[in-house]
């Protein structure tokens, strides 16, 4: 290590081996979930911690102070697997992110101004995958989300994200696109499928052994089928002219005609851009999802278990752990593990966010050539009867099939972002509220993650049937508020937990502190233009 | 990700159990919309052209995939190989299930567009196949690869490359 933070001398903590027995602490040091069976421990797991020589720990051990809580004791950093064999966390980003921004906001944009304002998607999604992998560097540098860090620097930033959480992601209108497109194919009105398919979540992730794997598998399938089939498909309907025009617009770097800038359009632009891909709060779920899938020091870290099995889930440490810096071995997994979640951030990510809305694109543009009407409903801006024109316009061109496959399609982007929604939230809450609400550590953190997922299912079930789906008609445009504002604010959070927090080798470089202080610039600097120059919040 | 560099021995059969989950990939892919179209109420006739023309070529060159990687001729996981692979194969498929379907609904055009422009648009979009393919492959695959292994060489050998099951838990 390189800075005079890193101290020795601390006594261990209750949840800390002291042994001297190095098979014995590397052991205690590993969560039982993360021990490979015996037969395994050589064959070079991906997610394995192997931590082959983790030092016990001793009341001399190494620890890395960071703000003002509980200092990081240092620990080995496991090896970095394969780059695609772990088809990682990535998958619930892209869950969440490949939404209506993705499968209707832009195809409705390119409909109106042309292929050409794809350039906006295009500096959207990458900032997007610039931030992703910012969140990583200090989730596997720490094993810590996203929140404990900004807790290290500022508490009340913390209290901040909570808060937000619960004020924007309770309403469930979320569910409202998936399962209305659910009933365009079955007829089973909406709310029905809303109820049960709340319900199935929650008893599913109650039951599940470990919440991660089941949905990390659940997903991925979901994923690669929807990949697939709108790749299929648009090759069923679309022509080579519409795909030139849609990825040739993504390079139209400039063009903006003056509509865009209208006080109709430019929230909409606006949040458009905010929207592409993950947006929110969904960045710093990711976090969490990163530690529970073992990458780098959240090895270290137990995953979150499913409430039928709460009894065996192990104790969370108060803190995460660090590694030696100043050992070019552990320097050497570090680059390893950058690697893992570049690709991951920039094929699987990006490469799936753009795959997946040029396909729509493509299928919009066809749905405007085989029914020019169809350009008019999607201008005016109402989303189902948009989804019905573009639908409708395929089985008109004599392919009803196709109609219902758009909609399948929305609906299993809409089971994604419920699926992912959900357990994220929870995950989120649980992890703050664990560390940080006194006398919370008397549960685990499995009880207060299921505490968390019924508390919103019952609440949006109890919203679903006699209240708004979307919140109260006049919170709404503070709700709108908060999401875009929290995406400002969280890489502000960034630039202060990876600068201050992280040991000065790993700390980001100068070219992604810029592009992560453009984007704070850009979210927030959007907002409050939209806001004082047109009276509306971006959209 | 490292390239296997010999390929294990094994009989015809054996590189037939390694291509399932190459197939079962592309037949589901291919048969997208055929099974939807029973819900929009197409006749069968156009359903079973759609499953068949699309299925078929799929599912086949799914599984020469899956032949191809037990032969350690593609690495397992790679997708610039895998890339490659389907820029070739998915518009080959899409041709064949364009010249199917309008031979068995009497269509006398096959092609909307030029066949060069056809066949660009599809070697395009055949980059997001190729990554959901993938994507999906290497979900099913290594679980069939593990529990075939004690009867076929080449899934054991497949098996051994990606190692144990990742986030594998252990009963206590």
């Amino acid at each position: 290590m390189d800075s005079p933070d890193v101290e020795s001398g601390r006594p261990a903590k209750r949840d800390e081996p002291v042994s001297t027995d190095p098979e014995a602490a590397r052991k205690a040091s590993v969560p039982r979930q993360r021990r490979p069976p015996a037969q395994e421990q050589t064959s070079g797991a991906p997610a394995d911690p192997a931590p082959a020589a983790a030092p016990a720990e001793a009341p001399d051990e190494r620890v890395w102070h960071a703000g003002r809580l509980e200092p990081m004791p240092i620990r080995k950093l496991p090896k970095a697997p394969p780059s695609i064999h772990i088809l990682g966390p990535t998958v619930f980003l892209v869950a969440l992110g490949v939404g209506m921004g993705e499968s209707y906001m832009w195809p409705r944009l390119v409909l109106v101004f042309g292929p050409e304002i794809r350039w906006l998607f295009l500096i959207g999604v990458t900032l997007q995958a610039v931030v992703m992998l910012e969140m990583a560097r200090y989730a596997m540098a720490t094993g810590e989300s996203i929140f404990f860090g900004a807790a290290r620097v500022f508490k009340p930033l913390m209290w901040f994200f909570f808060i937000t959480a619960i004020a924007v992601y309770i309403w469930p209108g979320h569910l409202s696109a998936g399962a209305s497109a659910f009933e365009r194919v079955t007829g089973i009105p909406w709310q029905a499928t809303a109820v049960a398919g709340m319900l199935l979540v929650g008893v599913v992730f109650t039951l599940a052994k470990v919440v991660y794997n089941l949905l990390e598998n659940v997903l991925s399938i979901c994923i690669g089928l929807l990949v697939v089939g709108t790749a299929v498909v648009a090759a069923m309907v679309g022509s080579f002219a519409d795909l030139s025009s849609t990825v040739t617009g993504m390079f139209a770097f400039g063009y903006l005609p003056q509509e865009a800038l209208s006080p109709a359009w430019f929230p909409i632009i606006v949040g458009s851009i905010a929207f592409a891909g993950p947006s929110g709060m969904q960045q710093m779920w990711y976090t969490l999802h990163l530690r529970d899938k073992g990458a780098g020091m959240g090895a270290h870290i137990p995953q979150v278990r499913g409430l039928r099995h709460a009894g065996e889930q192990e104790e969370m440490p108060s803190r995460g752990f660090m590694f030696d810096t100043s050992d070019s071995g552990e320097m050497g997994k570090w680059k390893g593990w950058r690697r893992w979640v570049a690709f991951d951030a920039l094929l699987l990510f990006w490469g799936i966010t753009m795959l997946v809305t040029i396909s729509f694109t493509v299928l919009a543009q066809a749905s405007a050539r085989l029914d020019p009407g169809v350009t008019e409903v999607i201008r005016d801006g109402e989303r189902d009867a948009a989804l019905d024109a573009m639908a409708g316009a395929f089985s008109a061109a004599g392919s009803p099939v196709l109609g219902t496959v758009f909609f399948l399609f929305i609906a299993l982007i809409g089971l994604n972002a419920t699926l992912g929604l959900f357990d994220s939230f929870s995950r989120g809450q649980a992890d703050m509220t664990y560390h940080f609400v006194p006398g919370a550590k008397r549960f685990s953190v499995s009880k207060l993650y299921a505490f968390f997922l019924w508390g919103l299912i019952l609440f949006g079930i109890g919203v679903l049937l006699f209240g708004p789906a979307d919140g109260p008609a006049a919170i709404l445009d503070v709700l709108a508020f908060l999401s875009t504002f929290a995406m400002g604010a969280y890489c502000v959070v960034l630039l202060l937990v990876n600068n201050l927090t992280l040991p000065k080798p790993i700390r980001p470089g100068i070219v992604s502190n810029a592009l992560i202080a453009f984007a704070a610039v850009f979210y927030l600097g959007a907002l409050f233009y939209s806001l004082f120059a047109f009276g509306v919040v971006v959209s | 990700m490292g390239a296997r560099t010999a390929a294990p021995a094994g009989g015809a059969l054996h590189y037939a159990e390694a291509a399932l989950p190459g197939a079962a990939i592309g037949l589901v892919a291919g048969s997208f919309g055929a099974v939807t179209a029973v819900l929009a109420g197409l006749g069968a006739g156009l359903t079973g052209a759609i499953a068949v023309g699309m299925g078929a070529p799929l599912a086949l060159l799914g599984g020469v995939y899956g032949v191809l990687v037990g032969r350690g001729v593609i690495a397992p996981g790679a997708i610039g190989p895998t890339a490659l692979f389907w820029v070739v194969g998915f518009p080959a498929a899409r041709l064949a299930e364009e010249a199917f379907v309008a031979a068995a609904v009497g269509h006398g055009a096959v092609l909307r567009e030029p066949l060069p422009w056809f066949l660009l648009f599809q070697a395009m979009l055949s980059l997001g196949f190729a990554i959901g393919f993938l994507w999906l492959h290497e979900r099913l695959a290594p679980r069939w690869f593990r529990r075939i292994a004690s009867h076929s060489p080449v899934a054991a050998g497949l098996a051994a490359h990606y190692g144990p099951p990742p986030g594998r838990t252990r009963r206590s």
